[in-house]
């Protein structure tokens, strides 16, 4: 399975970030084996936006959080693939990419947060209601900046302060960081540490971030909390952002204010974003290029333009066509009958042939491969040459305004 | 005794008359409590003051951001909850609606014996908390909810049957077998069937459960059922099922909606009539399509800018509202969008809480580049407010030259110009700052013609 090669101008020719190559991730329950993912193929290019759209248990969340490998395991099971991770140093030296899914759990810590950041759908919950706002945002610099933090020559720092900027420090090492002779140094360290946080507060056109910092996230409005998670996954300055549904949980007018900030600052830092949503209008406002999942599988990729214009997946139309707009009638939405099926053992099929209204008896028998076709990928049989799968071309199911 | 055959009544929104819901004033205020002893401290003004008439047939949509007292209103017209204050009327005759309209206008005291007597009479018939008990269980049988959340408002220790036959066997309509087959029924009528039966509600998909919610709406023949956000949690394809379910039934069965969602997409296709909330209050009703074609209120306006939609022009850009929703337990006067309003004008209800926010998003460095010279005064410095009204203050500061500083930003050409132009005079004594605006009264819903109602004073002619 390959995926398309990419026609855009401008960010086509940019280079890889990520490149996701034939991505399972799999889950035990009590049926046997749930494909969650189950071959999904699809790069993310270097300053642009790939939104991958689906309905529920359609695997874009599995995907993205196999990307910093927070997919339990058990009950999941990365049954294989590869994503492989180009950090901007890493290029810039020439070096080869990591395999995200086989670097040690060390080396995962390094990049989490830190070259690949994620912006969770509910801020409520992402947050610690326990913790501070600025203490928060201070984990990100303590965890990815100590360095920067403790400043001067290695010999000059005593290890006590060096421990503290990696929060290592023990309860009595804390207490003693608050007495002479340490206590000056102990309050520089909080003092530059603030300083960092207010910045990327600031970042978020958060006002009076100095006085956001003591709050809790509860006394904070639900846009102001997505601010605060979008300050803490930028803060490092990522090469890589996923977002997972980031405005699902907010009002629409406020939901136009932080995708605005996330594309404004996407803008500034050059950063990578891989964007998660159910929501095809959006996707559409903020994307260069777009994937739709369905089941477990890519069915449709390409520039957000092609795709929109020009869908060729009858799941695709299906779902744009589901979308109520000022056009349609009332009781004549037109509506993808049933549910989306839960892949346990699956056979080679295509997967949206339960749902299908194309669907012939070979969509039963044929998983359909991602095909190239008028500028994007697309994998129906509707699109796939006879002649290659063996079969009469009278069998292959036809689908409405393709010719082949 | 009513019988499950559907009749049909036309199609949706002809009948004229006919009225199932009328709400006059309705106001629910939630109190604030504080401290051991649970000392009431404030009112958290849920809904404020609305309006509404609901005629059989028709579909009449509620939308708004959340927080705005649309679910809260839904749960005092189906009963859930009791109003604060004003009336909620079930079916009342047009000419007892008009009688009504008549007494409420005038204050209490000055009302004629006859008025009297006709008040206390529509009390114990038509209002939902004054109604007598037979009127009361007509009502209930006529009156459901479908809830956002199907499953939490399914007991999940109870099958499907149990569930949707609940409300028959409530109201002694059937037991046994003919229970089981009003109940199968039922289920056939939402696209479910027998197979289903002796399911418990974790085995069904959301899309299922929300129609076992509606099956169970509509087991007693409803007249109105109100849906509160039906398809919030639902997939867009599902969705689509749903919304045509709910419109087929509606054909079928003759049913009244009060469909409360914050999609606008989705209150566009459904509703005849659409009543735009905005914190505890009305601020624009219409049909849906002069809503959709030429809202007027700008809060509307802000609505349908950042409503993502798949046809939309895509080089014109979503544009969001700037600043949060304001502390309904204490909504700003005027205008109550006047706060975040891009078009506001002088008239629109300026008060000193809004100085007072505008000073410290200017200390805060949010308006401007740099951060202000204030951010050393304010509001660090600020020690009282002494407050005469909301449009008459004196801030008191710690030192002479805060105050000094507050008074020169105050004056100053920085401020929005039709927050300026409100403002009726700054004085600077000492340490302290006096504030005085323009007093304005409440705005008020008036009708622009054709039935389409707004709040905005650009349009009421009171600008």
């Amino acid at each position: 399975m390959t995926a398309p090669a990419a026609s855009a101008p401008s960010k086509a020719t940019a280079p890889l970030v990520v490149s996701v190559h034939d991505l399972r991730v799999h889950f035990k329950v009590k049926a046997g084996v749930a494909h969650a993912v189950d071959g999904v193929s699809f790069d993310v290019r270097d300053g642009e936006t790939l939104g991958l759209v689906g309905e529920t248990g359609c695997g874009k969340t599995v995907t993205a959080r196999s990307f910093l490998r927070l997919v339990k395991t058990p009950p999941g099971i990365y049954a294989g693939g590869r994503i492989d991770f180009w950090s901007r140093d890493a290029r810039r030296s020439g070096e080869e990419p990591v395999d995200l899914l086989r670097i040690s759990d060390r080396d995962m810590l390094a990049i989490r947060g830190d070259r690949i950041a994620m912006i969770f759908q509910d801020p409520a919950k992402a947050l610690n209601p326990a913790m501070s706002i600025g203490d928060q945002v201070a984990e990100v610099f303590y965890q990815h900046r100590s360095e920067d933090l403790v400043g001067g020559g290695p010999d000059r720092v005593p290890s006590i302060v060096r421990r503290a900027s990696r929060q290592a420090t023990t309860a009595p090492e804390r207490l003693a960081l608050r007495l002479p002779p340490w206590r000056r140094q102990g309050r520089a360290l909080r003092r530059r540490v603030d300083e960092l946080v207010a910045g990327a507060l600031a970042e978020t056109q958060i006002a009076n971030p100095r006085k956001i910092m003591g709050r809790y996230p509860h006394e904070l409005s639900g846009g102001m909390k997505q601010r605060v998670m979008i300050a803490q996954a930028l803060a490092c300055n990522p090469d890589l952002l996923i977002a997972d549904e980031p405005t699902t949980a907010l009002d629409v007018t406020i939901q136009a204010r932080i995708l605005e900030l996330i594309a404004d600052l996407q803008q500034r830092h050059g950063t990578s974003v891989l964007y998660i949503s159910h929501d095809l209008s959006l996707v559409r406002q903020m994307c260069d290029r777009v994937a739709v999942m369905y089941a477990g599988r890519i069915v449709e990729t390409g520039h957000t333009g092609a795709v929109f214009t020009d869908p060729l997946h009858p799941y695709t139309r299906g779902l744009m066509a589901a979308v109520p707009s000022a056009s349609q009638k009332r009781g004549e939405l037109l509506a993808i009958e049933g549910n989306v099926p839960e892949m346990v053992d699956p056979t080679p099929c295509c997967r949206f042939h339960t749902r299908c209204r194309f669907a012939v008896d070979l969509c039963r028998q044929i998983d359909p491969e991602l095909l190239d076709i008028r500028d994007h990928g697309v994998a129906c049989l509707a699109y796939a040459s006879a002649a290659r799968l063996g079969v009469p071309e009278t069998s292959l199911p036809l689908v409405e305004g393709t010719s082949r | 005794m009513t019988t499950l055959t559907p009749e049909a009544t036309g199609s949706a929104g002809s009948v004229a008359g006919n009225l199932v819901m009328t709400l006059r004033g309705v106001e629910k205020h939630f109190p604030i409590k504080e401290g051991a002893l649970q000392r009431v401290v404030g009112q958290v003004r849920a809904v404020d003051g609305i309006s509404l008439d609901i005629r059989r047939g028709e579909t009449v949509g509620l939308v708004g951001e959340s927080g705005c007292g649309k679910t809260t209103l839904g749960r005092c017209v189906s009963g859930l909850s009791r109003p604060t204050a004003g009336g909620i009327y079930f079916r009342l005759s047009d000419r007892d609606q008009i009688a009504l309209d008549e007494a409420l206008a005038i204050p209490e005291d000055q009302r004629t014996n006859e008025q009297k007597q006709l008040m206390a009479r529509i009390d114990a018939e038509h209002r939902l908390d004054t109604m007598s008990a037979a009127a009361r269980r007509i009502y209930r049988r006529n009156c459901q909810v479908v809830f956002q959340d199907a499953f939490s408002s399914l007991n999940p220790r109870h099958l499907v049957k149990d569930i949707v036959g609940r409300p028959l066997r409530v109201f002694k309509e059937a037991s046994g077998s003919e229970l089981t087959e009003r109940v199968v029924s039922l289920l056939e009528s939402v696209g479910m069937g027998r197979q289903h039966l002796y399911r418990y509600p974790h085995q069904f998909s959301g899309g299922q459960r929300q129609r076992i919610s509606i099956a169970r709406a509509l087991a007693l023949d409803p007249d109105f059922i109100v849906l509160d956000e039906p398809t919030s949690a639902l997939d867009v394809s599902v969705q689509a099922q749903i919304l045509n379910l709910l419109h087929e039934l509606q054909q079928q069965w003759g049913l009244t909606y009060l469909f409360i969602s914050h999609d606008l997409g989705v209150v566009r296709l459904m509703s005849d009539r659409i009543g735009v909330m905005y914190l505890g209050r009305l601020v624009e009703q219409g049909t849906a399509e002069e809503l959709f074609e030429s809202a007027r209120h700008p809060y509307t306006q802000a609505l349908l800018a950042a409503n993502p939609d798949l046809s939309a022009d895509l080089d014109v850009e979503m544009r969001g509202l700037e600043g949060t929703v304001p502390d309904p337990a204490n909504p700003p006067q005027g205008c109550r969008f006047h706060t975040r309003c891009p078009v506001a004008v002088p008239q629109c209800g300026w008060e000193v809480d809004d100085a007072v926010s505008w000073l410290s998003d200017m200390a805060g460095g949010l308006r401007g580049d740099v951060p202000h010279q204030l951010t050393a005064a304010f509001p660090d410095a600020l020690t009282a407010v002494e407050r005469r009204s909301d449009f008459d203050a004196t801030l008191v500061f710690a030192d002479e030259a805060s105050a000094g500083l507050v008074g020169e930003t105050l004056t100053g050409d920085g401020m929005p110009t039709s927050m300026a132009a409100a403002l009726e005079g700054v004085s600077v004594e000492d340490h302290k700052v006096s504030i005085r605006f323009t007093e304005v009264d409440e705005v008020t819903l008036e009708d622009l013609g054709g039935g389409h109602l707004t709040s905005c004073i650009l349009y009421t002619g009171r600008g």
